[in-house]
């Protein structure tokens, strides 16, 4: 083992495998001037270039002339079947652009989007009477609920009238007025739930006014009866 | 480079050579002038990518003729036969046009290919190792590590050459891959380390150990014994 004075670089044998690894272009100077004066790092320098000299021999640029073509057949015949895929789902070419955690992000905004537009979609019934349709149209149901407020108390007045006689029904019609009523108030008691839930619901509203009028007309052929 | 040559065991030595392939020197990165035409190469592999993702055809044709032998080598080294190797590079350039659009320019657009390439290759080792398990348990003994010899262009040392597809049909995958990649195919550390995402160290690394190991099997015992301390 040498040591060459005259090198440009303070180098060593030992230093031969750290250059060979990733050695520097002044290192790799160093060294050749070295192997010139050590015969053992001459022979391991020769050998390690030999390795590249020998990998040409793997090296075969041979044109292979029907590969290009049989290539270009492929491409064509997987092109048109892309092109299609794309036209069938051409939305997506819109997020084709975007990195996967843009469109993670938009696909779970979409989501959240969705999830409250339903929970506003179900919740509207019962919290937004005041804001929901036009405001005419909220207007009108406050009207139509006053009227029918005023209508029901005008109705328990007569009811209270005619409350002893079907209470002690003197006669066959009377008891048979007495039912009518019971299933008069049972209906308007279920058209009221129904309209209680759907107070913009206008045919529940007329059924229910049907209903109202004809317990008054009852209550008033009981009441005539009375006199 | 006057004298060089492997110590092998039929005393075999390499002629010198001025010119073959593109770089020989071993510190060729440390010593390559600074490339004028990097960016020129940069622009131009990026304007390469932009028109494959058009799907322009002729670019898919540009991209096999400035590539597509040394794709084809490279796949003949890892796989052993040139039909493999030309479905190899048909099924690479097919997975590029699936999968252009998401191509992102990381990396270069060729190191890019380079890569689907390698693991076209290895997949396609594995499907025949398959094949080869389902025809034969005898077949598999003998076929699933090296590949396949076939005659190949002439060369200037057959014995060499042979003498090197066995060493590295004995090399770990990644050594075998640094090894073609870096020796046999000219690309650099940095490209390697993109192809097979490994550091630049690694890729160095690994390219030491690989011709250390192919220096062994090569190495006749006499030469060995010459060649001193290490």
């Amino acid at each position: 083992m040498s040591r060459d004075h005259g090198e440009p670089m303070n180098l060593s044998c030992k230093d031969r495998d750290r250059i060979f690894e990733d050695g520097s272009a002044a290192e790799w100077a160093s060294l050749e001037t070295h192997a010139a004066t050590c015969a053992a790092c001459a022979e391991e320098l020769r050998s390690w270039k030999s390795l590249s000299i020998a990998a040409a021999e793997l090296r075969d640029r041979t044109d292979s002339p029907a590969l290009w073509p049989s290539i270009q057949q492929a491409l064509v015949k997987q092109g048109a079947t892309i092109g299609k895929r794309r036209e069938g789902w051409g939305w997506r070419s819109l997020f084709a652009n975007f990195s996967v955690s843009w469109q993670t992000a938009a696909a779970t905004a979409f989501v959240i989007l969705l999830m409250v537009s339903g929970i506003w979609i179900l919740r509207r019934p019962f919290t937004s009477l005041p804001q929901q349709g036009s405001l005419l149209k909220s207007r009108a149901l406050v009207d139509v609920k006053n009227a029918e407020s005023a209508y029901v108390q005008a109705i328990d007045k007569l009811a209270v009238d005619a409350k002893p006689q079907l209470e002690n029904p003197a006669t066959p019609l009377m008891a048979n007025y007495r039912e009518k009523i019971l299933v008069l108030d049972s209906a308007i008691d279920e058209l009221r739930a129904q309209t209680g839930q759907n107070p913009s619901n206008a045919h529940l509203r007329y059924e229910l006014l049907a209903m109202y009028r004809e317990k008054q007309r009852t209550l008033e052929e009981i009441l005539e009866e009375k006199r | 480079m006057g004298n060089m040559g492997l110590a092998l065991a039929w005393e075999t030595r390499i002629p010198p050579i001025a010119q073959r392939g593109r770089r020989l020197e071993p510190f060729r990165e440390q010593i390559a002038a600074p490339d004028r035409g990097a960016d020129a190469n940069r622009m131009e592999d990026a304007a390469l990518a932009a028109a494959c993702r058009s799907g322009d055809l002729h670019a898919y044709e540009r991209l096999y003729t400035q590539q597509g032998a040394r794709m084809k080598n490279l796949a003949r080294n890892i796989l052993g036969s040139s039909t493999d190797a030309e479905d190899a590079v048909q099924e690479t350039f097919l997975k590029v046009q699936r999968s252009i659009a998401s191509f992102r320019g990381q990396s270069s657009f060729v190191t890019w290919t380079f890569r689907i390439l390698v693991n076209t290759c290895y997949d396609a080792r594995r499907s025949r190792l398959r094949k080869k398990e389902v025809a034969t348990d005898d077949e598999q003994q003998h076929g699933d590590a090296a590949p396949r010899a076939e005659p190949r262009a002439a060369v200037s040392h057959p014995s060499l050459r042979l003498a090197l597809e066995r060493a590295l049909a004995k090399l770990t995958r990644h050594q075998r891959d640094v090894f073609l990649l870096y020796e046999v195919e000219g690309f650099r550390h940095a490209e390697i380390s993109e192809m097979l995402e490994i550091t630049e160290t690694a890729s160095k690394n690994t390219l030491f150990q690989a011709k250390k190991n192919l220096r062994q099997m090569l190495e006749s015992p006499r030469a060995s014994n010459v060649a001193g301390p290490r």
